[in-house]
């Protein structure tokens, strides 16, 4: 067992990520059996006794320890993990080896169809050209480099705190019979639906059964789905991840899908995420059908060009290289490319990932600059090219997926409405699995994507950052604001991954996992206290109350507000000196500058407006200060390993230099060389303006902080002014931007009339007749062919007459005909 | 007294074959039906003997057919009278135009 660890340690990350899948199976069948049981519980026997030993009508807890203790195992593995990888010294192919793995999945068939590659015809006589590959294969693997070691670790420590704090947040689901005033809501907009938390309407309550067991069922599943993404080696079983990713969160957000605001959330989330994997899902479809591999090592050696050809070590090494299609072929009637004399070729050229014994360089530096062939089946062991357009598609369609899972303009509508699950699941969603999982992927992709891709990804997320932060200024719904704060900080990573922050885009997905985990902890732990209160304007002054979480929720604030020394500060101060010198190099994309910089304020001020409504001040609802109590221990404690990860997790020495984060250097031997070849001179610039960034960025948060001090603290809002409408601008902000207006108005509504009409179409006879259009078309005319087979029978039913006679004349005759015909015909 | 060839018996069969199927088209009466059925058959007896006396090669097949034909009469008689018995029995008649039930 030791030996096999030791000879592939990137075997633990697998085990690892298994464990939590055994979990899942594991309560799956227990549950399964349980209800299978349950029909004979009053029978006595085996299957009453099976039935009772699983919990019978009372959940049992012993499936959630479990869960969580395999979860905890998985996390053990993953730090061991981490730590093996760091101080792995192996290095290039031996490296690959020890952390990585492949099988073929579903294989494709030979391709002994397709024409061998050119270079396999013109160097026929060489034998150390390798045998090409025989068949293509979706492929199973995975593949450990640092990212992965740190994600995982990431996830799966997280995903234990969760665990845990979820034993004591989801205590009611073990009763028998739980009590849900939500249940019977009438339909309304999901604003009132918090409302009926508060006054418990005894007519409209539901009783269901506690679902403990089912809600760490779906946990452990959501947790494996994301460790599996992480560790996968190609872009197929992200695939598969993504969508298990999505189905768990359809699930977990609809948890209480008794009540209808949630399993619309639900539905609303998968929807829109399924809009972003139409994206992907091109994206997808061309990487294959061009490049020949999902493999996200090969899909990099297929696009950028190599670092040296069989002579000599090439000048522009992990470049894309643009080529022209060339006027004739060569000898064998293939057709060629070359090399533009001046400006952009049209298509983009594709590189032999198994490297022919014999090749030249397609660019300046290589043997000789002359044309390049292309056979017309392009297998992924020849040269291929690919037209520019579609390969800046795949990138734009790869992103929109990204899109989806972390919640960017346009589809970032889900976000804020996921939080009908369980405060526990928007932990999990928001900082360690669904929405990181968008950034992972885009910084996995990140030497796929042309430079437009990257300038749609870096506009797409400052765009994104600053609308989720003027939206989170003025909600008064506690988990809410941090669902925007949430968009608004995937905004800052993905604005850093466009604009060659690969680095600091990363370091913020793991520091803001944590302190946004401890931040939606907080906030659950308030709404436990508070006994499933989540307005801010009846809070205030629970500071007293529950001061632990109180502090804990400080720490996350002053972490994600950029306060320096804390963990936000290292990466949101990296993003910010990117951004400046990505600016100071292209003058004419200054927004992408200003505003992350106006947002660094807007977020220390919603922060610090939520901190101080929710612990500061005096109670505005007395009813609910009387009540509200601090959290158990088993709460409490995830809070405080969490706060200190918040503190320390970008440490480095000396801990006052940003740059000297130690999570940020494990993270840089991770980058893809192709990002210091295509951002030089931006990241050259960078370090000149590295303390001016920071300085801004530090300023704003300040004034940020400020600000909400003087409104928040200071002056004590009443709970009027709190409830007032306001302004224009302020009803715009309170409406989201009326995203989900315009797309209701533009989406929604005319899907659902269309489908109005088309049901009204197929309607039968008592609809009107003007209405029943199918009746007249596509009906109509398969009814007329029924119809007229019908006829044509009653035509030939005369002729059954039944009368023998007439039958044997009709014989006589017939065959008297036929001879006669034989007759005149033979002669 | 010269030899009789071929032909006259052939005229003779299909005589007796003519005369069975209009007998057959034209009786109303089953029992009558069946006496003409017995004709048709006689007339394909006529014929296989006949062909197995002058083709040479029939030699032994015409009289076999002939002998099979023969008992295949008796068997469908049988069947037949079977039928008509309980056709009686139901309609009190033997007129084949009361048989009208499988009309379409």
């Amino acid at each position: 067992m030791f030996d096999w660890f030791q000879a592939v340690p990137g075997r633990l990350h697998v085990v690892g990520a298994l464990l939590p899948l055994a979990a899942f199976a594991l309560l799956l069948a227990a549950g399964g059996v349980r209800s299978l049981c349950r029909p004979f519980r009053e029978q006595g026997g085996f299957a009453s006794k099976l039935y009772w030993a699983l919990g019978g009508d009372i959940p049992l807890k012993t499936g959630a320890y479990l869960a969580t203790a395999f979860m905890a195992g998985s996390a053990l593995l993953g730090v061991i993990g981490l730590t093996n990888f760091l101080a792995d010294p192996s290095t290039g192919e031996q490296r690959a080896a020890r952390w990585g793995e492949r099988v073929d999945w579903v294989r494709l068939g030979p391709l002994e169809s397709a024409s061998p590659p050119v270079w396999q015809k013109q160097h026929a006589g060489d034998r150390f050209a390798p045998a090409p590959k025989p068949a293509l294969a979706l492929e199973l693997g995975y593949k450990i480099d640092h990212l992965t070691a740190v994600v995982f670790a990431m996830v799966t420590v997280i995903g234990t705190l969760i665990f845990v704090f979820s034993l004591g947040y989801m205590k009611d689901e073990t009763q028998k019979t739980v009590e849900d005033h939500a249940g019977h809501e009438p339909l309304a907009s999901s604003h009132d639906a918090h409302a009926g938390h508060a006054t418990p309407q005894a007519a409209h309550s539901l009783h269901r059964r506690g679902r403990f067991g089912r809600f760490f069922l779906y946990l452990s599943l959501f947790c494996f789905s994301m460790l599996n993404l992480v560790i996968a080696d190609n872009l197929f079983q992200v695939f598969v991840s993504w969508e298990l990713v999505g189905v768990c969160s359809f699930f977990l957000i609809g948890f209480y899908y008794e009540r209808p605001s949630a399993s619309r959330a639900a539905n609303k989330a998968f929807i829109v995420n399924r809009v972003g994997d139409a994206g992907f899902l091109v994206g997808m479809l061309i990487a294959w059908t061009y490049l020949g591999t999902l493999n996200f090592e090969e899909m990099t050696h297929r696009v950028r060009s190599p670092e040296r050809d069989s002579h000599t070590s090439l000048r522009n090494a992990n470049q894309f290289v643009r080529v022209n299609p060339s006027s004739e072929p060569n000898r064998y009637g293939v057709p060629q490319y070359e090399l533009p004399k001046q400006g952009e070729g049209s298509h983009l050229a594709l590189f032999p990932i198994v490297k022919p014994g014999h090749f030249d360089g397609i660019q300046a530096g290589g043997h000789k600059d002359g044309k390049v062939s292309v056979p017309v089946v392009a297998t992924y062991t020849s040269y291929g090219t690919i037209p520019y357009w579609l390969f800046v598609v795949m990138g734009i369609g790869i992103f929109f997926g990204c899109m989806g899972k972390s919640a960017q303009v346009p589809l970032q509508t889900w976000l804020p409405d996921a939080m009908e699950g369980p405060t526990p699941v928007s932990a999990l969603i928001h900082a360690a699995t669904m929405v990181a999982a968008g950034v992972y992927l885009v910084g996995r992709c990140f030497p796929l994507f042309a430079p437009e891709v990257l300038l749609t990804i870096a506009y797409i997320g400052a765009i994104t950052l600053f609308i989720s932060a003027t939206i989170a200024l003025v909600q008064t719904d506690i988990k809410r604001v941090l669902a925007y704060s949430t968009c608004s900080q995937l905004g800052f990573m993905m604005l850093a991954l466009g604009i060659g922050g690969w680095v600091a885009g990363l370091l913020h997905l793991i520091t803001h996992a944590f302190f946004k985990a401890l931040l939606f902890l907080c906030s659950g732990s308030v709404i436990h206290g508070c006994h499933h209160e989540q307005d801010l304007r009846k809070m205030g002054g629970l500071k007293a109350k529950m001061s632990i979480t109180a502090f804990t929720m400080l720490v996350g604030v002053l972490a994600i507000s950029g306060a320096p020394l804390l963990s936000g500060w290292y990466s949101k101060d990296m993003i910010l000196s990117s951004a400046l010198g990505y600016v100071s190099v292209h003058p004419e994309h200054v927004l992408l500058f200003a505003l992350p910089v106006v947002t660094a304020g807007m977020t220390a001020y919603y922060m610090f407006r939520l901190w101080f409504l929710a612990f500061t001040g005096t109670p505005r609802d007395q009813h609910i200060h009387d009540h509200a109590h601090e959290s158990p221990r088993v709460m409490t404690t995830p809070l405080i390993v969490l706060a200190m990860f918040s503190i320390g997790i970008a440490w480095g020495w000396p801990v006052w230099e940003a740059e000297a984060s130690t999570l940020g250097h494990v993270l840089h031997s991770a980058e893809p060389i192709s990002v210091k070849t295509d951002f030089a001179t931006e990241q050259k610039a960078e370090h000149h303006v590295h303390l001016y960034a920071g300085a801004i960025a530090l300023g704003m948060a300040a004034m940020g902080a400020y600000l909400a001090f003087s409104v928040f603290y200071q002056k004590t809002p009443s709970r009027d002014s709190l409830h007032a409408t306001g302004p224009g601008w302020y009803r715009f902000l309170l409406g989201k931007w009326y995203f989900d207006e315009a797309y209701d108005a533009a989406i929604v509504k005319p899907t659902l009339n269309l489908a109005h009409a088309a049901a009204a179409a197929d309607k039968r006879p008592p609809e009107p007749e003007s209405r029943r259009f199918d009746w007249f078309t596509l009906d109509g005319i398969l009814n007329a062919i029924g119809q007229s087979a019908g006829a044509l029978g009653l035509v030939f039913r005369a002729a059954q007459t039944g009368l023998i006679r007439s039958y044997v004349l009709a014989l006589a005759l017939t065959a008297a005909l036929l001879l006669g015909m034989l007759a005149v015909l033979a002669k | 007294m010269n030899e009789v060839g071929l032909t006259p018996f052939l005229l003779l069969s299909a005589f007796l074959f003519a005369c069975g199927a209009v007998c057959v088209a034209s009786k109303r009466n089953a029992i009558g039906i069946l006496m003409g059925v017995e004709l048709i058959l006689n007339a394909a007896n006529v014929n296989l003997v006949a062909f197995a006396r002058f083709n040479t090669t029939f030699r032994l097949e015409g009289q076999v057919f002939a002998l099979m034909v023969v008992v295949l009469a008796a068997a469908e008689a049988a069947v037949a009278l079977a039928i008509f018995l309980n056709f009686y029995n139901n309609h009190a008649t033997v007129d084949v135009d009361e048989a009208k039930n499988l009309r379409g």
